[in-house]
């Protein structure tokens, strides 16, 4: 045990004393808050970008809209100077929708747009034709375009629209929490991200981490001076040492991001997000998670000679844990689902799923998390005893590496 | 315990070829054992077998009376053939690290350490990292790290390859300074003169078989009768007929003749004088180069009457 102890000692040293962790320690978090803030700042940025005025030519069939569309277009140029649209009237007889397309072609138009004899009073619509396909510019000019309809039908019933306006304001909602009665303080963005930086930050704790144990096996295979080792200790104290070393780093990180997250979420009364109960479960799924992940890369990286045969080993695992990375979303909106709760099951993955659930869910039902729990601690022991098995046989293997067949013998042979 | 090291019949293949095949050895504690054998003989899979680092198909190995070198790896220093440090630790971690990994503690630990240093000159250099040291500075270094713990029995692989003779000369002293503390060595070396020099027993292995084994001088004399030289005046030439002799070469004056095995010198001296008047007689004594090269050469079978424990 002291063996154990003085290999995992040095383990952590050399892992937290490199640049790599301790730019990772500052680094994540700020990657994450930056996200979040970012995208709100870089939408603001993007709305007050300097554009060439977009040029509409536009063909009113119905005779009634087109005065409407220019006011609905000058409310929009005046909120966003720098992004001006222009509308240039067109008789329906003049011109054909070929010869505008070849105006669009030379550069002369944005676009054109030609609204339907009954649009007004019927369902005829509108036929909108632009160069690109950008999302928030169309969704932005058929609101435009149906105000305006809107507007001329509200005028042809005579009905007022401010009347419309002043019925149709919003009701003010103010959320309190379920449990406590407390006011929610923060926004509704950040609530919905807040599962995802959970998860995110302990993907990252294990992955960015136990990465790292890759790394340190494979140079300690190069350099040999993994003989050293096994005359002083058995291949099993020195994985174990090797496991716990990095685990401690991982924890240590986790630590810090997770009382950094408290903390700040106290002083900026965001303190619903980060909750103590949250922070215990990411620590409870992220121990076995680790061990789990760590197990796999021990075996691995004492099979292998260079970090480039370790990659592309890793692999395969590397796309099983994409799945919460691309189902977040999904996860956290329908943290009930029969989807979620059976990739909750998937070892590899469950902590970032049940990480994901919970955040979300807060009635998370106790069985399951006593359940997945237990799945990852069956899958850890198991983990480690085939590990065990590839990396006594692994580390003193030099040459090519061995396929998954071969890896599967070891485990059977030995 | 009489015995540091007692292996029987131990055979090692790796797939279809067999790196070590039915080798016996017994050690006896206190001696310094040279292991001698060409490149790829199996000197390096034996010791590794001796380490418990890896497992022998067949046969059994007894480690200062334990069945398994891991239950006493405390009490072995074992220096590898292929040389490795943490680059990035410095001369002095890697030292405690390792002795820690020995089972040595707390302040004990750090004044051996720094002893050590002193000894091998490299007090200046305990803050420096090991990736800043010369090639034969952390060599010496490695060496320490093995010894460091005291162990009663000491394996090194080629511990002398690829250092200038200064560091020979002191890697020399060290083991010296082992062999007078009652320590058990075995090192492996392709270098005849350095056993010659250290050693008090060796084997020879090639090919994965034992090909001799015993004390320098039981080697020798094996190999000792069969040469004798003869300078002096009569019919040399008659020599060439002497019972017992397998080939001559002979000039005005000079023989050398070559006994076939088991003929006594002495023998061959009483007839030679019927024939010659003899001014000079020697049995020549091989160095251990030739014996070397005697049993190497050729398909590395085991000369007759060389097999015996």
């Amino acid at each position: 045990m002291d063996k154990i102890l003085a290999i995992a000692r040095r383990e952590f040293l050399a892992t937290v004393r490199t640049k790599a962790f301790i730019l990772s320690v500052v680094l994540m978090p700020a990657v994450i808050v930056g996200a979040l803030l970012g995208t709100h700042w870089v939408q603001k940025l993007a709305e007050e970008e300097k554009m060439p005025v977009r040029r509409f030519a536009v063909i009113d069939r119905s005779g009634q809209v087109y005065a409407d569309l220019l006011a609905q277009l000058a409310a929009f140029n005046a909120q966003r100077p720098n992004q001006r649209f222009e509308l240039e009237p067109v008789a329906p007889d003049e011109a054909s929708e070929d010869a505008l397309r070849a105006r669009v072609n030379k550069g002369e138009l944005y676009g054109y747009l030609i609204l339907a004899a009954d649009a007004v009073a019927g369902d005829g619509g509108c036929v909108l034709a632009r160069k690109d396909k950008q999302l928030e510019v169309g969704r932005e000019l058929e609101e435009r375009i149906n105000n305006a309809v809107a507007a001329v039908r509200l005028r042809e019933s005579s009905i007022d629209p401010a009347e419309i306006a002043r019925l149709r304001r919003r009701v003010p909602i103010s959320e309190v929490e379920a449990q406590t009665g407390k006011a929610v303080t923060s926004n509704v963005m950040a609530q919905a991200m807040t599962p995802f930086a959970f998860m995110f930050l302990m993907f990252m704790g294990t992955f960015g981490i136990s990465q790292g144990l890759l790394t340190s096996l494979i140079e300690e295979k190069s350099s040999r001076v993994i003989e050293v080792l096994l005359s002083a200790v058995s291949p099993l104290q020195l994985m174990a040492g090797k496991i716990l070393g990095t685990a401690l780093v991982g924890f240590l990180l986790l630590t810090v991001w997770g009382s950094v997250g408290f903390g700040s979420a106290q002083q900026y009364r965001v303190a619903d997000l980060v909750t103590g109960y949250r922070l215990t479960i990411a620590a409870l799924y992220f121990v076995p998670g680790f061990l789990l992940l760590s197990a796999l890369l021990a075996a691995i990286g004492s099979a292998c000679n260079e970090l480039k045969d370790a990659q592309s080993m890793v692999f395969p695992l590397s796309l099983l844990t994409i799945i919460p990375m691309i189902f977040w979303f999904y996860i956290s909106q329908n943290p009930a689902s029969t989807v979620s709760i059976a990739l909750s099951y998937v070892p590899p993955i469950a902590p970032f799923i049940m990480i994901l659930r919970i955040c979300s869910d807060p009635d998370t039902p106790l069985w399951q998390i006593i359940s997945t729990l237990a799945v990852l601690w069956v899958s850890v022991v198991a983990a480690m005893w085939a590990a065990g098995k590839v990396f006594r046989i692994g580390v003193l293997m030099y040459g090519k590496p061995p396929s998954l067949r071969e890896l599967a013998r070891w485990v059977r042979y030995t | 315990m009489t015995d540091a090291l007692v292996l029987e019949g131990i055979t090692k293949r790796f797939g279809n070829f067999t790196a070590v095949d039915d080798f016996s050895l017994r050690m006896p504690a206190g001696q310094v054992l040279g292991f001698l054998g060409p490149n790829g003989a199996g000197k390096t899979t034996t010791l590794r077998m001796v380490m418990s680092i890896i497992y022998p198909d067949a046969g059994r190995i007894t480690v200062l009376d334990h069945p398994n070198a891991a239950e006493v790896k405390d009490r072995i220093g074992y220096l590898p053939e292929e040389r490795g440090l943490y680059r990035k630790m410095t001369v002095q971690e890697t030292l405690r690290y390792f002795g820690r990994l020995k089972g040595l503690r707390g302040p004990g630990l750090r004044q051996r350490v720094d002893e050590y240093l002193e000894r091998i000159g490299l007090a200046d250099w305990k803050r420096k990292r090991v990736e800043t040291l010369s090639k034969g500075m952390s060599q010496k270094l490695q060496f320490i790290a093995a010894i460091l713990h005291q162990p009663e029995l000491v394996i090194l692989d080629e511990p002398f390859s690829g250092l200038d003779p200064l560091n020979v000369d002191m890697l020399e002293r060290l083991l010296g300074d082992l062999r007078r503390r009652g320590t058990t060595v075995v090192f492996s070396t392709h270098q005849m003169s350095q056993a010659e020099r250290m050693c008090d027993r060796i084997v020879l292995i090639n090919r994965g078989r034992k090909v001799i084994e015993g004390t320098l001088n039981e080697v020798r004399a094996r190999f000792a009768t069969h040469f004798v030289m003869l300078d002096g005046e009569g019919d040399l030439e008659a020599l060439r007929q002497l019972g017992g002799v397998a080939n001559a070469q002979i000039t005005s004056g000079h023989a050398r003749l070559e006994l076939a095995d088991g003929i006594d010198p002495n023998v061959v001296l009483q007839a030679a004088l019927e024939k010659m008047r003899i001014a000079r007689f020697e049995v020549q004594r091989p160095d251990l180069q030739e014996i070397f090269v005697k049993l190497v050469s050729g398909d590395g079978k085991t000369p007759h009457g060389a097999d015996q424990e």
